[in-house]
């Protein structure tokens, strides 16, 4: 969905309430310009001692009343326009989460999450801007403008009016051409004062270096000389501002010293009445807001249009990971799965990763992948849920390629518990829960014991309604670890990848998980990543991945015996349980 | 966003206790003071011309043209008069509020490096970061925009009120009484706005918290099939967000409709009132006219006004942080007449029964004495906690022992003036910090008394010329992001250079624990050999191939110097060293 057709069909939909709004910013305005009139009426017939004391009230009351229904029909109006251009802000930030759901893992490492957070805040707020502020301004100041003109033009006087604006003329153009600049400049001060802050956190970071070294006075010089900065910038900043600020008033003072000398030798020679004269000072005053926020209207709309470009381009983006046009339905998966893989190569990758892979697995086996860091091995389980696509044909689960299934029926036979064990910052319970939320009590409690985790949530104050806090941080790195398989448990998938999830428990826990674990394999496929090799000692099949490639494969004891990398691995580590 | 963080109930005293920082730019302020009542006349000179001009030259019985031409010109003098004040105003407020703010913070920022390591123990990067920049950007509203306000809008309201009185007593009294209902009326919904703009706050916050963290675990949400419940929980926030912004905006149109219709009921009650004394005879027309635009110029100021109640309220707040910092006074002291080393130092290090802890009853090290001797090659090991990193601190002074000395040549090193004491005494630490700036740079930490050549010299004896040859600018390249690009081992052979530039006559040496592949652990085995050329060593080993050939090896163990002795004497003894050196053997590099 491009954010363009999607603001047209909005703006559709609310056809009624823009009608509306416009309409009652248009009758609020017709309303207002009849003040000055009103006003230059009551001055001519005061001057003329036309008034009894009763129509000066009538006056004053008519006066009133034009205020109060001015005032009320243009707050309808904005409030009507700033309630929509919130729907609209709501619906587009929507849509853009709706977006990312489908986009895949690579999509998220190729860009970072500050830029599109920045998406989703400050460009839906610059259209939302737009659509509010922008939309009143201008409705208000086009309709003012031309009211004011025709106002002045009927009840005052042609020539007056087109003397007295041409000063004013120029407002416009300089607030488009100023506005830029200030933002520009507003963005340079920014920069300054978190670069100041850089700085300040670097310092206060590596404190013990600094005082080691007695680096402090050139500390304080290089902070001063970021803090001087900000001081320059700041100041050239408020200069624009202050010219800003300048400009308009002295443009209008001149309209109006014109009107002054023009309007007031007009009204000594007769030709118009002292109470036009009155209207137009004040009919004057009235031109050079709408003047200016036309400008405003201006740099506000082509930030909102640069926005749009964006969340256009960030919309478009398909994901590379994506349903087949006609999924295979499976009736049910028993979790056969079979590998025969030449080579895989990342999206944006030169080289190949994974080279001749050739695998199988019947289901209720458990097969063991070992290898240094870097070897392949998160990379090679990656493919069965198409966190990555493998080649077409290369990973197949009970003989269906899975690229030929839906998302929906791959990724629920396959339980993962990845490497970070990453949680959502919320309840102990709705992050065991998170594959099923309406899970049950004991089946949340049977996954924590599964996971050993039970033990650790009787000693939390709230138990499962401890918050873990942002991705997990009250919790120790086991129990994330330990959560993380509580949650891939509870999923009670055919198909189940431990991505190195036990390298934070100690070797205790590990062998009483994998005994739960091993008590559920006779219905699961298991993959088991690990770089303790206590973790796959008991698989059925054992692959070492060397670069890429699968270097040696078999049962422990084949592998001990052959006297290859694995071995040479078990020795160390073993020696290394003695000594512990 | 801001992080609220606890503070005590701030007062206007911890606000005059900034004042000082002020002071020299007292006169700068008076010219503020100054602009700004030549700005507020010109601006109730303006209705006051044009009355003039509608009663005497155009109204009158015997109309001027002439001073009607008089009566313009000067009205464009008065508003260019005015806005070339309010420019001037504008810039020098701003400017002298700036240096405010430097002075603060550079005091700030250096009254922070002052202090001793306790200090920084017992407080987050980030809080202090917020106070050197947010804290300080938030007390300069107070010296700009609060000041401005008081004295501009003040004025304006003052001077408004004396030219309307001038012009006609009754109908001044009657704007007097206006006064009140219009703070009232301002402050009320300046109340809800805030209220309303905090939730709508909290709520775009909480939004984006969420919307951070779903994207960071989208593989999750998506692996376990949750994406249509994690879509509804980011519209139901979102929807909350755009009902309390929407709250928001309307309390905010109505306050701003509010208002205009009280200026112009005003208006009306003006036409009113006036309008009879005209009939009456009372007052001139022209008067009336100056009333009419006077009570329209009114409202601004007190809205304005109200509204620096908030700028004040936080800046208050913020003072008080500020404050809080500026009087803790550092723990660590140079003594009042500092001894001062020869040139010619010699780098021997003692240790003489020293006792330490860093909380009073919970000593981590107990009774530790030994001697380096200059040029002398230390290793110090232990498990974990043992005391390793504390004894280093000592030496260099980050803590001053509970019981004993720390000598260096003799002299105990509180009696010495700390940047004498760290131009002797260099570190290496476990963590290598790097700066953003160049590879130059951060070797020579900046110092400019440090030529190119010294920089080039050192980093060839360390052996890090060919890592920084690799670099795409060589030693201009800039690290950034705390030194992201480059590898750990990179990052230690930069260390050595820059330890070698300072050229220490101490060097106390943190070993980096992560594993390094064998190359590179190669060269920074030879570059820690070369930074230790020449200088009393101290390093803390977690490999013991580093000091199989030291000339004195400490072993530590909770606090305690358990074994001293070469290499082949402990392992000889059979003890600690003895099982920490069998178990070194199992350092598997087949995993890193």
């Amino acid at each position: 969905m491009r954010p363009q057709s999607l603001l047209k069909s909005y703006l559709w939909e609310h056809r009624f309430g823009y009608v509306g709004s416009t309409l009652s910013i248009l009758v609020s305005e017709w309303i207002f310009v009849q003040f000055p009139n009103v006003l230059g009426r009551f001055t001519d017939a005061l001057s003329a001692h036309r008034l009894s004391g009763r129509g000066v009230f009538m006056y004053a009351l008519v006066l009133m009343a034009i205020g109060t229904l001015y005032v009320f029909f243009y707050g309808i109006g904005q409030s009507q326009n700033g309630r929509a251009a919130r729907g609209f802000e709501y619906l587009l930030r929507t849509k853009l989460f709706d977006h990312w759901e489908k986009m895949d893992v690579d999509y998220f490492r190729r860009r970072s999450i500050g830029d599109l957070l920045s998406h989703a805040m400050n460009d839906v707020q610059q259209v939302r801007e737009a659509l509010s502020g922008g939309l009143n301004i201008l409705t208000n100041a086009v309709f003012l403008l031309i009211a004011t003109l025709v106002m002045t033009f009927t009840t005052v006087s042609l020539k007056l009016t087109v003397l007295s604006m041409i000063p004013l003329l120029a407002i416009p153009f300089f607030v488009v051409w100023i506005g830029p600049k200030v933002r520009a400049s507003s963005k340079q001060v920014q920069e300054a004062l978190s670069s100041m802050s850089e700085l300040a956190e670097e310092s206060f970071t590596a404190i013990r270096l600094v005082k080691a070294t007695a680096n402090e006075p050139i500390e304080v010089k290089r902070f001063a000389d970021r803090v001087d900065h900000i001081v320059s910038q700041q100041v050239s900043l408020v200069r624009k501002q202050a010219a800003f600020q300048s400009i308009i008033p002295t443009a209008s003072s001149v309209a109006f010293g014109i009107a002054l000398l023009y309007g007031g030798w007009l009204t000594i020679r007769h030709e118009i009445p002292i109470g036009a004269f009155v209207a137009f000072t004040l009919y004057l005053g009235q031109l050079v807001v709408p003047l200016q926020q036309i400008g405003q209207v201006i740099n506000s709309y082509q930030r909102a249009s640069a926005s749009m470009a964006r969340l256009d381009v960030l919309l478009q983006e398909k994901p590379s990971v994506a349903d087949p046009p006609h999924p295979v339905r499976l009736e049910r998966i028993e979790g056969a799965v079979d590998i025969h893989l030449d080579a895989f190569t990342y999206p944006d990758g030169k080289r190949p990763v994974l080279m001749d892979i050739h695998l199988s697995v019947r289901p209720g086996q458990t097969l063991g992948i070992v290898g240094r860091t870097g070897s392949g091995k998160t990379t090679l389980v990656s493919l069965l849920p198409r966190i990555y696509d493998p080649p077409p044909g290369a990973i197949r689960i009970d003989g269906c390629d899975v690229r030929d299934l839906s998302l929906e029926q791959l990724r629920k036979a396959i339980a993962f518990v990845p490497q970070d064990g990453f949680l959502f910052s919320t309840t102990l319970r709705e992050n065991i829960a998170f594959g099923r939320p309406d899970a049950a009590d004991e089946d949340i409690v049977a996954a924590a014991r599964a996971a050993c985790l039970e033990d650790d949530v009787a000693r939390f104050p709230d138990g499962y309604d401890t918050l873990v806090g942002e991705r997990g941080v009250t919790l120790s790195g086991g129990q994330r670890q330990r959560t993380a398989i509580a949650r891939a448990w509870l999923k009670d998938a055919p198909i189940l990848i431990l991505d190195d999830s036990l390298s934070a428990v100690d070797m205790e826990t590990e062998k009483r998980i994998l005994a739960s674990f091993r008590a559920l394999r006779r219905r699961r496929t298991v993959f088991i990543i690990a770089h303790r090799l206590s973790a796959v000692r008991d698989a059925d099949w054992i692959v070492v991945l060397d670069d890429g490639r699968i270097a040696e494969q078999g049962t422990h004891g084949d592998l001990v015996r052959r006297g290859g990398i694995y071995a040479e691995m078990y020795r160390l580590q073993a020696r290394e349980e003695e000594v512990s | 966003m801001k992080q609220e963080r606890p503070s005590s109930s701030p007062s206007l005293k911890s606000l005059a206790r900034l004042l000082p920082f002020a002071r020299p730019y007292a006169w700068q302020f008076a010219g503020v003071i100054a602009l700004v009542v030549v700005f507020n006349a010109s601006s109730v000179m303006q209705p006051y011309l044009v009355k003039i001009a509608i009663d005497q030259d155009i109204s009158s019985h015997h109309p001027n043209p002439r001073g009607l031409v008089d009566i313009a010109a000067l009205y464009i003098g008065v508003v260019v008069a005015g806005v070339a004040a309010n420019y001037l105003q504008i810039t020098l407020l701003q400017k002298a509020g700036q240096s405010v703010i430097r002075s603060i913070r550079v005091g700030l920022f250096q009254h922070i490096e002052r202090q001793s390591m306790r200090f920084f123990d017992s407080r987050a990067v980030g809080a202090l970061v917020a106070n050197v920049s947010n804290d300080t950007e938030t007390v300069n509203q107070f010296f700009t925009n609060f000041f401005l306000s008081m004295i501009r809008d003040g004025l304006s309201i003052l001077m408004i009120l004396v030219a309307m009185f001038r012009l006609d007593v009754r109908m001044g009294l009657f704007s007097l009484v206006l006064v009140p209902i219009i703070f009232a009326v301002a402050a009320g919904f300046q109340g809800a706005l805030r209220r309303r703009y905090q939730r709508t706050r909290t709520l775009l916050a909480g939004m984006v918290a969420f919307l951070a963290e779903n994207l960071a675990g989208m593989r999750i949400t998506q692996l376990f099939r949750q994406e249509v419940r994690q879509a509804e929980k980011f519209r139901d926030l979102a929807g909350q967000h755009r009902d309390a912004s929407t709250r928001e905006y309307l309390t905010s149109v109505w306050f701003n409709r509010t208002f205009e219709t009280l200026g112009n009921v005003s208006v009306a009650a003006v036409v009113y009132i006036g309008g009879t004394a005209v009939l009456g005879g009372a007052i001139p027309i022209g008067t009336l006219y100056a009333f009419i635009r006077y009570i329209q110029q009114f409202f601004q100021p007190i809205n304005a006004m109200t509204q620096q109640w908030n700028t004040l309220q936080s800046a208050m707040v913020a003072a008080e942080r500020i404050g809080q910092i500026l009087e803790i006074e550092p723990e660590v002291l140079d003594p009042e007449v500092p001894v001062s080393l020869s040139n010619d130092a010699r780098g021997r290090v003692e240790f003489r029964h020293v006792t330490f802890g860093y909380h009073p009853r919970h000593p981590v090290l107990r009774d530790v004495s030994f001697v380096a001797e200059p040029g002398s090659f230390v290793g110090i090991v232990g498990p974990t906690g043992a005391g390793k990193s504390s004894l280093m601190s000592l030496l260099l002074r980050f803590y001053d022992p509970d019981e004993g000395d720390v000598l260096l040549d003799g002299v105990p090193v509180r009696q010495l003036a700390q940047d004498a004491l760290h131009r002797l005494v260099g570190i290496v630490q476990q963590e290598v910090h790097l700066f953003t700036g160049t590879i130059r740079d951060n070797i020579r930490l900046f110092r400019e008394d440090i030529s190119d050549e010294r920089v080039q010299q050192a980093a060839r004896a360390v052996g890090a010329d060919r890592v920084i040859a690799r670099l795409p600018d060589g030693y201009d390249t800039v690290i950034y992001g705390r030194g992201a690009n480059l590898s750990m081992g990179e990052r230690q052979l930069i260390a050595f250079a820059r330890i070698v530039a300072l050229d220490p006559k101490v060097l106390v040496l943190d070993e980096a624990t992560a594993n390094l592949d064998s190359q590179t652990e190669m060269w920074v085995q030879r570059g820690l050999v070369a930074a230790s050329q020449g200088r009393t060593t101290l390093v803390i080993a977690h490999r013991l191939s580093t000091i199989r050939h030291a000339d004195q090896i400490l072993v530590l163990d909770r606090g305690r110097i358990v074994e001293r002795g070469r290499h082949d004497e402990l392992v000889r003894l059979g003890g600690l060293y003895a099982r920490l050196h069998a178990e070194s053997g199992v350092e598997s590099r087949l995993f890193s």
